[in-house]
């Protein structure tokens, strides 16, 4: 049974030569291929029908009828009269490479599988052509490349076919690694994800009966440059092209954090919010998850929060002396609040005013997208909001799975977090957990069920570097257990090898852009979800924009070109003024 | 038997029978080759005018190859041994007009009109007394085009004898009457059936194999200019019968006069060769025309006006009945090559009696045009054509250990032992 046709495949490229079910070799024509192009490998054998896939690694000419191409080549030299008859048919491609695994057609499906298969002798090679193989590829690659979270089409050499690459929203809170030197295209990427989760959440919005699960994402945006974009276009104009029913829908009043709302452009202004956070929400492991404490100030200022609760900040730095009865050497006292005093000068950390944090507690949970421009920020100013916002929101949700009901809940919450916040917001969480209202008896939801929450961590390195995750991290926690409160954690950064093994192991999905030096390479290589040995080549010659996007859940190591976010929004700014989405096929866009 | 080898012994044995060699051998070849010096120096040694590089011809030409290869020792099945035989047909065009030069025609092409190219066939005969040669004697006739003999031995003897015979009953005039049965079968054509070993046996096969291809060249469509073999054009002539001893023998007196006929230039090329004195016509050349010239020479017979040369006077197959070789080189690198030609055609085609310039004129010609067709860098100064037909039937070690693997797999399915199959000896690892 041929549930294919062949010659949509792409052109006949060559045939397999010699090789194992890791490394083979093929011989093709004598065509322009480059290292990265992925081949397609048709195999009849004891009636399966498989198509495998090849990664091309490495090339070399090979002139058939010869065994000695230098001396060929030296006759040409010498005698200038020599020609080759008929070497065109002669002239060969070595062409060395990877199996990636293989799609076979089993109970009506197209599964994919690793490389544990070798292909029939002498099997067609097929090179994959844009515009004729795209269908078919995409197809067979289904379980490979479907999701809910657009990433960019998949890759062969140097075009790309129209097979979008996705990130199933399921194994977002099994947290996401963006790995790329400077000038490798993160913030596009970043740009384009935003732009990718929006678009889900119009789906779910749209076909409220449909499975789709909203996406809620606290996006840090260093640089200031994703609302209005690197280029022509940013989320901005996203937000400016939907209807306002739509936008409401979507992304409520605000989308847009700043540390100072006069300082932001007039028509951001009308979707932007100053961030402030509330001393009194601020615990000390959020503290202890940014920056190094010794024992000492460890002990000082877990007996202070024991007894003053969620005022221990405040109150440690009006003291004027070490308070009577703490066994705290010397000192202590002073050094911890010089550390802390950073907080007095923030202009985001306040001791009294409004907070921020209800705010974002609620678009979180209704599943919105948040940009929060940090650039204006210290390390540690954005560190510290980072770690609050995480941990406040992955305790409302730890509070809702060690409930049985809201009464539960209630006491759970007055437990684990700060009091005025949780008094503040906690009729409002009520009605995001509750299972069919709101009193005490009502059921609470799984957590599994509510909006995936994806928040950024940026300049991760230094957060969630060994040192810090050794002590009592927030994110030690997020890292292992975010799956269970569908909370994870889009880490990004330019260096892998000076990560903590814990994420690095807890990381299921990677999305691995150029890279700066062979360290670094390799520490991707090392760190990938499937075994990418060999790709260092790859890696070397990767440009702007290309990623190698590896994942647990999948076989395939998946080559990607992230488009350019302005050409996308360009493509796709029509859809949003209608209210309806787009067909299901095209779910990637809209 | 390495340890046996490997000693200072068996040095001393290789360096007396080398000297014996010479004692006996070359002292007195020497002797003729001083008789021939000047004789092969001044009248039948030239040098090449070869075209440029990047000559466009007046007229581009086809030039067909065919080259046959097998085994003789392909299977088994108890006593019965069977040949495998491989014969492949090339043509190229100097497509010098078009380029790239010497283009090779397609197999489709090819095939359409020759049958697939290279391809296979097969021979078996058994250890039963004259099965070997009743066999021989069927293949030979199935193989063949002209099924009956009586059609392709009379231009033997009208190549030998001369052109009053004109068909088989002219034979009733000759000595050769009393034969004239022994002819009319291909059973008795075979009339060294006493030293019907295997490889003669399958030589006599691929032989006629590939005579079969060049007439089946010569009667398409294509209309090649040179049709090229690899070997010599050499007729074992029985030394009773005074005539073929094997049936090849006339059919290439009869392929030759077909090519005649049609104007196609036939002709045999062997690199390996038994010329005496070859290494010392290739110095001899190196000191004349210097030691990047391309050069032929001429090894005449002993009807040529001058006489035969003295250095081959007593081998009895130089120059090869009814044929004219030539020692030519076309590249430095390599030994020289033989290449011969019907004596027939050469008489008529290139040989101007009583005109040595016009004859060495036309030699001139005709080696232009064979030093332009070996010049491909994989084989230089070797016919390219030619290469490229033994490469395409050329039955590989690989091949043949696949070929039985195969036999044995179809042995197994068609119910027979493969044990069948094997060699005696390889039961006790021999």
């Amino acid at each position: 049974m041929m549930v294919f046709n062949k010659d949509n495949l792409g052109e006949l490229f060559g045939k397999v030569g010699v090789g194992n079910q890791t490394n083979l070799e093929i011989m093709g024509s004598n065509r322009d291929i480059s290292v990265g192009e992925i081949f397609m490998i048709t195999s009849e054998r004891d009636g399966h029908e498989r198509v495998f896939f090849f990664r091309v690694l490495g090339l070399q000419n090979y002139l058939r009828q010869v065994d000695d191409m230098s001396r060929v080549a030296g006759t040409l030299m010498v005698e200038g009269d020599a020609y080759l008859s008929g070497i065109e048919r002669n002239m060969l491609l070595d062409v060395q490479g990877r199996m990636l695994g293989y799609a076979e057609y089993t109970g009506g499906k197209w599964v994919f599988r690793s490389p544990r298969r070798l292909p029939d002798h002498l099997a067609s090679v097929y090179r994959p052509v844009a515009g004729t193989s795209d269908a078919d590829v995409r197809m067979m690659l289904e379980s490979q490349t479907s999701g809910e979270m657009y990433v960019g089409d998949l890759q062969v050499g140097e075009t790309t076919l129209d097979v979008p690459v996705m990130i199933p929203s399921k194994f977002l809170p099994m947290h996401v690694g963006i790995f790329g030197s400077t000038g490798s295209g993160k913030s596009n990427l970043m740009m384009v994800l935003i732009k990718s989760l929006i678009d889900t959440n119009i789906a779910a919005s749209t076909n409220p009966d449909g499975d789709i699960l909203r996406i809620s994402a606290f996006c840090i945006d260093p640089h200031d440059e994703f609302a209005k974009g690197v280029d022509k276009y940013g989320i901005h104009h996203i937000v400016e092209a939907m209807g306002p029913t739509l936008r409401s829908e979507v992304l409520g009043n605000f989308y847009y954090l700043t540390t100072h709302l006069r300082a932001t452009p007039r028509d951001v202004k009308k979707y932007a919010k100053e961030i402030r956070i509330k001393w009194d929400e601020i615990q000390p492991r959020d503290l202890y998850s940014i920056t190094e404490f010794t024992p000492q100030m460890n002990a000082f200022i877990d007996s202070m929060y024991a007894v003053e609760h969620e005022n221990w900040i405040a109150k440690i730095l009006e003291l004027d002396e070490e308070p009577e009865g703490m066994s705290t050497p010397k000192g202590t006292m002073r050094a911890v609040q010089r550390r802390l005093r950073f907080l007095k000068r923030s202009p985001i950390f306040i001791e009294d005013g409004t907070s921020i944090l209800d705010d974002i507690y609620e678009a979180m949970e209704t599943g919105r997208i948040l940009v929060v421009n940090t650039s204006l920020m210290s390390d540690t100013e954005q560190f510290l909001l980072t770690t609050v916002v995480t941990r406040t929101l992955s305790d409302m949700r730890r509070a809702v799975k060690s409930s049985g009901n809201l009464g539960d809940f209630e006491k759970q919450g007055y437990m684990r977090l700060p009091t005025p916040f949780f008094g503040r917001v906690k009729k409002m969480a009520r009605s995001f957990y509750g299972r069919g209202g709101i009193s005490d008896s009502a059921e609470v939801k799984d957590p599994r069920s509510l909006p995936v929450i994806q928040i950024t961590v940026e300049e991760a390195p230094s957060i969630l570097n060994p040192e810090l995750m050794k002590g009592r991290s927030v994110f030690k926690d997020i890292s292992r257990q975010g799956r269970k409160f569908n909370i994870g954690l889009v880490v990004v950064s330019q260096q892998v090898s000076v990560l903590d093994n814990v994420i690095l192991s807890q990381m299921n999905t990677e999305i691995n852009l150029r890279m700066g030096n062979e360290r670094e390479i390799r520490a991707c290589i090392d760190n990938a979800s499937v075994n990418i040995s060999g790709f260092e080549n790859e890696f070397r010659v990767m440009s702007r924009g290309e990623a190698l996007l590896t994942a647990s859940y999948r076989e395939l190591p998946l080559p990607v070109k992230i488009p350019l976010f302005d050409d996308i929004f360009e493509r796709d700014r029509g859809k949003y003024r209608s209210k309806r989405s787009s067909k299901k096929s095209e779910k990637h866009i809209l | 038997m390495l340890e046996k080898i490997l000693t200072d012994k068996f040095r001393k044995l290789l360096k007396t029978v080398l000297l014996d060699i010479k004692n006996q051998q070359d002292l007195r070849d020497e002797e003729e080759f001083a008789k021939d010096e000047a004789r092969i120096k001044e009248k039948l040694l030239d040098t090449v005018e070869s075209y440029s590089a990047n000559i466009v011809l007046d007229e581009d030409f086809l030039i067909a190859a065919v080259d046959g290869s097998g085994t003789e020792n392909f299977g088994m099945l108890d006593d019965i041994r069977i040949h495998l035989l491989s014969t492949a047909t090339v043509i190229l065009d100097t497509n010098t007009q078009k380029g790239p030069p010497f283009s090779i025609m397609s197999g489709a092409a090819l095939g359409a009109e020759l049958g697939e190219q290279p391809s296979l066939d097969m021979h078996w005969h058994s250890g039963v007394r004259h099965d070997a040669k009743n066999k021989m004697a069927d293949s030979l006739t199935y193989i063949y085009p002209i099924k009956d003999p009586t059609e392709y031995v009379t231009q033997f003897f009208r190549d030998d004898l001369g052109p009053q015979i004109k068909s088989f009953s002219d034979l009733d005039s000759t000595d050769f009457a009393r034969h004239k049965s022994k002819l009319e079968h291909m059973n008795s054509l075979i009339s060294r059936a006493g030293y019907l070993t295997n490889p003669v046996v399958h030589d006599e096969l691929r032989t006629v194999s590939e005579y079969a291809a060049i007439r089946n060249v010569l009667t398409s469509k294509f209309k090649p200019k040179f049709i090229l073999i690899d070997g010599a054009m050499s007729v074992f002539v029985h030394h009773v019968l005074k005539y073929p001893s094997m049936p090849s023998g006339f059919m290439l007196r009869e392929i030759c006069a077909l090519a005649r006929e049609k104007e196609v230039i036939l002709c045999a090329v062997s690199k390996n060769h038994t010329i005496p004195f070859a290494h010392r016509i290739a110095k001899m050349a190196e000191e004349i025309f210097g030691a990047e010239a391309k050069w032929f020479c001429l090894l005449p017979s002993k009807n040529h006006p001058n006489g035969g040369l003295h250095i081959y006077s007593d081998r009895t197959y130089l120059p090869p009945k009814l044929a004219v070789p030539y020692l030519f080189s076309f590249s430095r690198d390599n030994r020289p090559s033989r290449i011969d030609f019907d004596r027939i055609w050469w008489l008529k085609n290139i040989f101007v009696r009583g005109d040595p310039a016009a004859t060495r004129a036309n030699e001139k010609k005709l080696f232009r045009d064979l030093e332009f067709m070996s010049r491909d860098a994989r084989w230089y100064g070797y016919p390219v054509a030619l290469a490229l037909a033994h490469v395409a039937c050329k039955l590989s070690y690989e091949d043949l250990g696949l070929a039985r693997e195969v036999y044995r797999d179809v042995l197994r399915a068609t119910n027979h032992d493969p044990r069948r199959a094997a060699p005696l000896r390889e039961d006790y690892n021999l």
